[in-house]
């Protein structure tokens, strides 16, 4: 069985496999935020990022810096197929939970 | 002028880092900083922007120990508290080393995964003072849930309320020199054991 992903933890590899080559942190607390329509730490996104590639769901390599940057380098991440393997799950869970239910709810309460 | 967050404050979070994350997060947290924070905010509220996610990973590299450290002085008050006695001595042997002991490998594990000797320190002074907060929380819902006239008298022969509410904001700086000394093992030993 997959790996049981949180709702951020999702996030995180959705906008991992949307950024494609340029999923380095900050384009991907950028693409989260732009999703989730909020704010996010990056904090928060570097620590699911490093205990994403713990669980071998991503992995890194390191990319040039820039100037902006001055010079540090960017960590560019990956989705593994323990990665997507682990997304199929989560949304079949969620469509088991949704079968039946019509969305948005209405008349319920 | 400075076109960057406080050097301070990244010097803070070289300390809390592994040394090979710090490039990569600072390099993320500066490009943030430089090319949204900063043109939007104006450079004070930039700046406190970037202290605010320095503490964020501050606290996460601290908040276990923290936690590990609160639950021990609790644990002990509570046991003064409802196992009375008046021999102390082999209590306070086994809390003592319990406490050095966390503070310990807290400063060895963070200086490790930073390569810094400053780290040690750091951490147990963030650690100390977030126990402090833990611990003075935690003796007070004791007191909330055990405060019938029992408890009370063993309260006061274990060095009374005021005690027990007070050292936790004592142990902040012989932590902070435990969690030292640890720290200097843990860099050294990275700097002993480093691949050549």
């Amino acid at each position: 069985m997959a790996d049981v992903l949180g709702t951020f933890e999702q996030a995180v590899l959705l906008a991992t496999i949307r950024l494609a080559d340029k999923a380095y942190g900050r384009a991907i607390l950028r693409e989260i935020e732009t999703r989730l329509g909020r704010e996010v730490a990056p904090g928060a996104v570097h620590a699911t990022l490093e205990r994403l590639e713990d669980k071998g769901l991503l992995k890194s390599h390191l990319g040039a810096g820039t100037p902006i940057r001055a010079g540090r380098p960017r960590r560019y991440y990956q989705v593994q197929s323990k990665g997507v393997a682990a997304l199929n799950d989560a949304r079949a869970t969620v469509e088991d939970l949704w079968r039946g239910l019509r969305w948005p709810l209405k008349g319920y309460v | 002028m400075r076109t960057g967050p406080p050097h301070w404050a990244e010097a803070l979070l070289r300390l809390f880092l592994k040394r090979e994350v710090f490039a990569t997060v600072s390099g993320d947290l500066l490009e943030q900083y430089r090319d949204s924070i900063h043109p939007a905010r104006g450079r004070l509220r930039a700046d406190q922007w970037y202290l605010t996610q320095v503490s964020g990973f501050v606290l996460r590299g601290a908040r276990l120990w923290a936690a590990l450290f609160a639950a021990a002085y609790v644990a002990r008050t509570a046991l003064d508290w409802l196992r009375p006695t008046t021999d102390f001595h082999a209590r306070s042997e086994v809390s003592t080393a319990l406490a050095a002991g966390i503070l310990l490998v807290s400063g060895f594990w963070t200086a490790w995964r930073s390569g810094s000797f400053a780290a040690g320190a750091a951490v147990g002074l963030v650690t100390t003072a977030i126990a402090a907060v833990l611990s003075i929380g935690g003796v007070a819902l004791l007191l909330a849930i055990w405060h019938d006239p029992a408890t009370m008298t063993a309260i006061r022969g274990s060095g009374n309320l005021q005690e027990s509410l007070v050292l936790p904001t004592f142990l902040i700086l012989p932590g902070m020199l435990i969690a030292g000394v640890g720290g200097v093992a843990g860099a050294t030993a990275k700097r002993l054991l480093r691949p050549v």
